[in-house]
């Protein structure tokens, strides 16, 4: 064996580990503005009721009683429910209705289609509180106040949704379509089972962020669910911090309804900085 | 078309021409037009009906309904363009355009500093790049009322920030209500906290792109690294520095979420914003019609910049 290049390795590595040091520092530095306000949540929140806490002390204990407390403050429960019904169907409806016309749009010719296309892409400049009052009289005409499918009908129109998985079908190779054909697959089954998994990427990405853009809404929430069980989770807490509620109970509040998002982020990390860096989705 | 066509030979499995149709060859091409077409529209129909109910019937409904005085009832009466008379010189809107437009100067410089400043070191570290990406991007997951609970919290007479003043031996200061700008500055702190984290990853992404000969090269020259940050790494940024400048400012217009939590607009219409006008106008005082003349307003807003990205960015690499 040859001798392994040890001596210009160590030398490049000195200056280099030197380099590393004042970003290091002040990285950490920002670290502590992003997550210290999170910490000083989680804390207040696993405090025991009658210690000294923050910013006075340290508690001298954790304990979860605030966090089952909280469950009987206001209708909580049923706020959690509002807002994972809210999530989690609209993140399945828009998927699966965007997907469907993304790939008509793409691999199908039928009159109105690129009208129907810039149409969508064309609703992306209009931000949602231009169009609120409109919406939410179309929703209480229809009986929509107060209401589950009040609050979740109307969000399920998503052009950056549509937007985004046709750049995806655009870019399947036709021969797969071709195959699918030959096979013997109908227009579903080719839609079922071969276009959804090869865009599985790009689902997962928009799962997440429909997921944390519904969890985290709070205007429209706000405007249709007008009475305490109609509420959201974000509209409760933004209520409860209105109201003359202990801290404990509100970081309590504020601290499980953040759970979700972080386990969402904690299992899909790479998705969302793969499709940040890559084609810039916003919220 | 020639009466002696040859007959055509159809490919296995596939049913015949329908009789009428005869042996014409363009018959079972229009007939497969025809089933694509059908399956297309049966695919987009759904999406065709959301977005018919929810988005083009209440933007096309926006623009009407500011021009009357509209009231819940149902009771309309066209107004022609007296809203936005009205809002001309309405107190109340030039105040909270002023507020928002001072939340938005403050907002957005401080975040495309911060998110950059982010992107640029992660960029510059070796190892545990993914920890620390991880730590700073964490605030982007909490919504602005959770923004804004922890820092009302924080910005509290007796809350952490007046302690650590405290025990510089500096008074408690009323960061919520006192100083106008000094509130305007802490909601947009609080946004900078909660959204750098997107603009970062945008910039790292910028950054990673950017070819590293040219860096080399600059090296050799003999530049040190400020030298090379602005003369090579800002002007290569350019585009990317673009993107998230009128992306953040169309953000910073639509402040709405914290004000609602931090300070209901106040104290004395200080951080009355645009959006909290409009909720105020239709939910506080039920006139839909004004409410709805404040949104377009912030179309109006919106649409000049959205264009002005679309000239400047889109334009140029355009697919």
């Amino acid at each position: 064996m040859t001798a392994l290049p040890v001596l210009p390795n160590s030398r490049r590595r000195g200056p280099r580990h030197r380099r590393q040091l004042l970003p290091t520092i002040l990285l950490t530095v920002i670290s502590l503005f992003t997550v210290g306000p999170l910490l000083a949540m989680a804390v207040l929140a696993l405090s025991p009721a009658d210690a000294p806490t923050l910013p006075d002390a340290l508690p001298h204990s954790l304990t979860l009683d605030n966090i089952t407390r909280v469950f009987d403050v206001g209708n909580f429960p049923t706020w959690l429910l509002n807002s994972l019904v809210y999530s989690v169907v609209s993140v399945v409806v828009i998927l699966l209705t965007a997907s469907m016309a993304a790939y008509a749009l793409v691999r199908k010719r039928f009159p109105g289609r690129n009208a129907l296309l810039w149409a969508i892409v064309a609703t992306l400049m209009v931000p949602v509180q231009a169009t609120l009052i409109p919406t939410f009289i179309l929703i209480s005409r229809m009986g929509g106040v107060n209401t589950l499918w009040g609050l979740i009908a109307p969000s399920l129109a998503n052009a950056q949704a549509v937007f985004l998985i046709r750049q995806f079908v655009r870019d399947l190779p036709d021969e797969i379509f071709d195959a699918a054909r030959v096979d013997g697959a109908g227009e579903w089954r080719t839609f079922v089972q071969i276009v959804l998994p090869l865009i599985r990427p790009v689902l997962a990405t928009l799962a997440i962020f429909i997921f944390l853009w519904h969890w985290n809404d709070l205007l429209w929430p706000l405007v249709v669910g007008q009475t305490d069980h109609a509420r959201t989770l974000t509209v409760g807490l933004a209520t409860l911090n209105t109201e003359t509620e202990s801290t404990a109970n509100i970081m309590s509040a504020a601290f499980i309804s953040l759970l979700p998002c972080l386990v969402v982020f904690v299992a899909l990390q790479r998705h969302i900085v793969a499709s940040i860096t890559s084609s810039g989705v916003k919220g | 078309m020639p009466v002696h066509a040859p007959p055509r030979t159809l490919p296995a499995g596939r049913v015949p021409p329908h009789p009428a149709a005869g042996n014409r060859p363009g018959a079972h091409l229009a007939r497969r037009r025809r089933r694509e077409a059908a399956t297309g529209i049966l695919f987009v129909l759904p999406t065709l009906v959301i977005f018919g109910l929810f988005k083009f019937l209440p933007i096309a409904g926006a623009a009407a309904m500011s021009m009357t005085r509209y009231r819940l009832n149902g009771d309309m009466t066209w107004l022609g363009t007296q809203n936005y008379q009205r809002l001309w010189h309405d107190p109340a809107f030039w105040q909270s355009l002023k507020a928002t437009a001072v939340y938005v100067g403050i907002f957005v410089p401080l975040t495309m500093a911060v998110s950059l400043a982010g992107a640029v070191l992660l960029n510059s570290l070796v190892r545990r790049t993914g920890t620390f990406r991880a730590l700073l991007f964490v605030p982007y997951l909490c919504s602005f009322v959770m923004a804004g609970i922890i820092w009302s919290w924080m910005f509290r007479s007796d809350g952490p920030v007046n302690a650590a003043l405290g025990g510089l031996g500096a008074g408690p200061i009323a960061f919520l209500s006192g100083d106008h700008l000094l509130v305007l500055g802490c909601l947009a702190l609080v946004s900078v906290w909660k959204g750098f984290g997107y603009s970062m990853l945008v910039f790292l992404a910028g950054l990673k792109s950017q070819p590293a000969e040219v860096h080399e090269a600059a090296r050799i020259d003999g530049a040190n690294s400020l030298q090379a940050f602005w003369h090579i790494t800002l002007p290569l940024l350019k585009p990317v520095l673009f993107f998230v400048l009128v992306i953040e400012t169309i953000i910073g217009f639509q402040v709405f979420d914290t004000i609602f939590v931090m300070t209901g607009g106040g104290p004395d219409r200080a951080s009355y914003s645009l959006i909290y006008f409009l909720y105020d106008e239709a939910f506080k005082f039920l006139d839909f019609g004004y409410a709805a003349a404040i949104g377009m307003v912030l179309f109006a807003i919106v649409l000049v910049l959205s264009l002005i990205q679309r000239y400047f960015i889109e334009g140029r690499d355009h697919t």
